[in-house]
């Protein structure tokens, strides 16, 4: 019972929030944000692709980004070769003479290198964004997010990330994930919370980013820095819901958890190290006061609540095996108990907990509905609700360990 | 933006506490439908006690022949144990309504396993036989989980066995005299394997040189009455 005692909390936290979030997409900020139509104006952008070894994936970027519906001689696209060490310098190259295109092939130093390289030859660029080169557009993304500047505080507008044509049921997984996190960043974006500007086409008003300094290693997450670093400053965050790209995932699970790791561990060692000072402060509003906070307590109660259920489980199993011990297995395994609706054993967390992934169900649907983002979701929701939870653990504790040791891991 | 983030998180914390209201009404609510549920038993209880009593008087009249079979509780109230036991967990073993259900029941098993003996006596059949007694008391008896799951499987064995289970703790005046008659101290599980009494369980095959020799070779399936009322 006292173990149960500590997941309570955490539960009503996580409860708390998909309300929160379900709140806040009724309330009028995001209603606004999402009737906003495609811009009909066309200032100059440039995208800037960081690219290491992306040699199967970069055309089909290239390709997404030549197909924006936007006037050629508006956008450019710079082509960052960060040092490849296989065949993407030369498929990078097929693009040179395309008058939309740069081509820069420079030594390798890590993706803020190249960003900042990009944005520095992207001369009359009112805009930069970044697309990474394992990500596709949808050719009005960039209409959408042009919508979103209308502020002259704005300093970055994100867009709606899905994953690319998931097929195995680790991606549909990630799908799933992605497009909650569409509704997250829709809605807390119109409270100015979000905490950062993902790699897949963010959008940045040049002038600002060279001023605060441009991108920074940032514990390789360059991207969540940037953010903290804008908000630090402040300058607004918007999201636009509509705009679509889609990324490719981990295709294993042992990658996924180094991805993730990787974000977590960069959260974390942002937010503790860097920005410490963001936490709880009232003047950082919605990202100080509630979502700093939120991604802090998601972290100890991830590792909390996994630990509860492997402890319980590991008793479960035990107990099992010494009630069974001795007795023919035949017996053990033949079902002895009869079932009831009624005498089911259903308790105060088991049902907060169903609440609360019928909350994260919602809010996907939400997503999904909102960004207009195509394919089914059904296999996705069902792995996220199934696998998810007992997946996500081990990269919280990775992230930990990490923290707590200061061990540092490579990007890839 | 403050003001609309304030307004919010209030919105959400009502309406997160309106959820876990729900929650807990519900659970009550469910917690009334099982008590509920078991009064409906209690009245089938009451039939079955009755049935008993009938049989009892019967007894003084009829042949064997048309009795012996005849001593068997319902299927319905075979299953309360099962039952009162599951709701004993959700409602907790002070719940008053709870003892109430497993003193009736009790007096029941105590009721059945008479007419058994007088049975045995008088007909000259010859059934196994089983008072186990249990305590819910924390601490007071590691081994009951497995004694009952050893019960259960040599029921499954031989259905002819016959186990009456009893909360050794429950205040009640025949199930008092009845651990006097049997001379049953409070050192758990206590077993009265056909008159026999034993304590503790260690392992199975341990457990079934308790039994009769006969009752491992007979596996004959009858109607029988109860492994119920088994020890949380």
């Amino acid at each position: 019972m006292l173990v149960e005692a500590l997941t309570y909390p955490f539960i009503f936290l996580a409860v708390f929030f998909e309300v929160f979030l379900l709140v806040t997409f009724l309330s009028e900020p995001a209603r606004e944000r999402r009737s906003r139509a495609l811009s009909t104006q066309t200032p100059k952008v440039a995208v800037v692709v960081p690219c290491w070894n992306e040699q199967n994936t970069i055309q089909g970027t290239v390709e997404s980004l030549l197909a924006l519906d936007y006037p050629a001689d508006k956008l450019e696209i710079i082509l960052v070769d960060d040092g490849s060490t296989d065949n993407t310098p030369a498929v990078m190259d097929q693009y040179a003479e395309n008058p939309q295109v740069t081509v820069i092939h420079k030594e390798n130093g890590g993706k803020h290198t190249a960003m900042n390289l990009g944005i520095e030859k992207a001369h009359d660029a009112v805009y930069v964004g970044c697309l990474d080169a394992d990500s596709y557009v949808a050719p009005d993304a960039l209409r959408e997010i042009i919508a979103y500047f209308d502020d002259e505080k704005v300093a970055a507008v994100t867009c709606a990330m899905s994953v690319w044509d998931p097929k195995t049921l680790l991606e549909r997984m990630q799908n799933a994930d992605y497009i909650h996190g569409i509704t997250l960043r829709h809605v807390i974006s119109s409270l100015n919370g979000l905490y950062v500007t993902p790699g897949p086409f963010s959008f940045f008003r040049r002038d600002i980013v060279l001023k605060v300094g441009g991108f920074r290693n940032a514990h390789n997450t360059e991207d969540l820095e940037m953010a903290l670093r804008l908000q630090n400053a402040g300058y607004i965050l918007e999201n636009a819901p509509r705009a679509r790209v889609y990324t490719k995932t981990p295709l294993t699970v042992r990658a996924l958890v180094k991805q993730r790791t990787r974000w977590t561990t960069g959260f974390l060692r942002n937010v503790i190290y860097d920005y410490r000072h963001m936490i709880g402060n009232k003047q950082f509003g919605t990202l100080g006061l509630f979502m700093i906070p939120i991604g802090l307590i998601a972290n100890v109660s991830g590792i909390v609540m996994f630990g509860v259920i492997v402890v319980r489980t590991v008793q479960a199993i035990w107990n099992q095996i010494a009630l069974v011990s001795g007795f023919p297995l035949l017996y053990t395994l033949t079902p002895h108990v009869s079932f009831s609706f009624l005498f089911f054993p259903v308790s105060f967390i088991m049902l907060l907990s169903l609440i609360m992934l019928m909350g994260a169900v919602t809010t996907m649907l939400v997503g999904k509905h909102i960004s207009k983002t195509s394919g089914n979701l059904f296999v996705g929701i069902i792995m996220y609700m199934t696998f998810y939870g007992l997946i996500a653990p081990i990269w919280l504790i990775r992230s930990m360990y990490d923290l707590i040791t200061g061990t540092r891991r490579g990007w890839r | 933006m403050k003001l609309i983030l304030g307004r919010n998180l209030l919105i959400s914390l009502i309406i997160t506490l309106v959820l876990i209201g729900t929650v807990i009404y519900a659970i009550n609510f469910l917690n009334q439908q099982r008590v509920a549920q078991l009064s409906e038993l209690q009245d089938q209880l009451a039939t079955d006690t009755l049935s008993l009593e009938t049989q009892f008087a019967l007894l003084e009249e009829a042949p064997c022949e048309n009795l012996t079979e005849g001593n068997t509780l319902s299927t319905e109230v075979s299953n309360l144990g099962d039952r009162l036991s599951s709701t004993e967990t959700q409602l907790g073993s002070t719940n008053e309504q709870v003892i109430q259900l497993k003193k009736q029941y009790t007096l029941l098993q105590i009721r059945d396993y008479l007419l058994t003996k007088r049975l045995s006596a008088t007909c000259h059949v010859n059934p196994t036989v089983v008072l186990y007694f249990y305590s819910n008391k924390p601490g007071s008896c590691a081994d009951c989980d497995r004694a009952v799951y050893a019960l259960s499987y040599l029921h499954n064995q031989n259905p002819k066995l016959r186990v009456y289970a009893f909360d050794y703790d429950l205040a009640l005046g025949a199930l008092d005299t009845l651990k006097s008659v049997e001379k049953i101290q409070p050192n758990f599980p206590a077993f009265v394997i056909n008159g026999k009494t034993s304590y503790g369980f260690t392992t199975l095959n341990s457990f079934e040189t308790l039994f009769p020799k006969d009752f491992f070779a007979t596996s004959t399936a009858t109607s029988t009455a109860t492994t119920t009322a088994k020890k949380k």
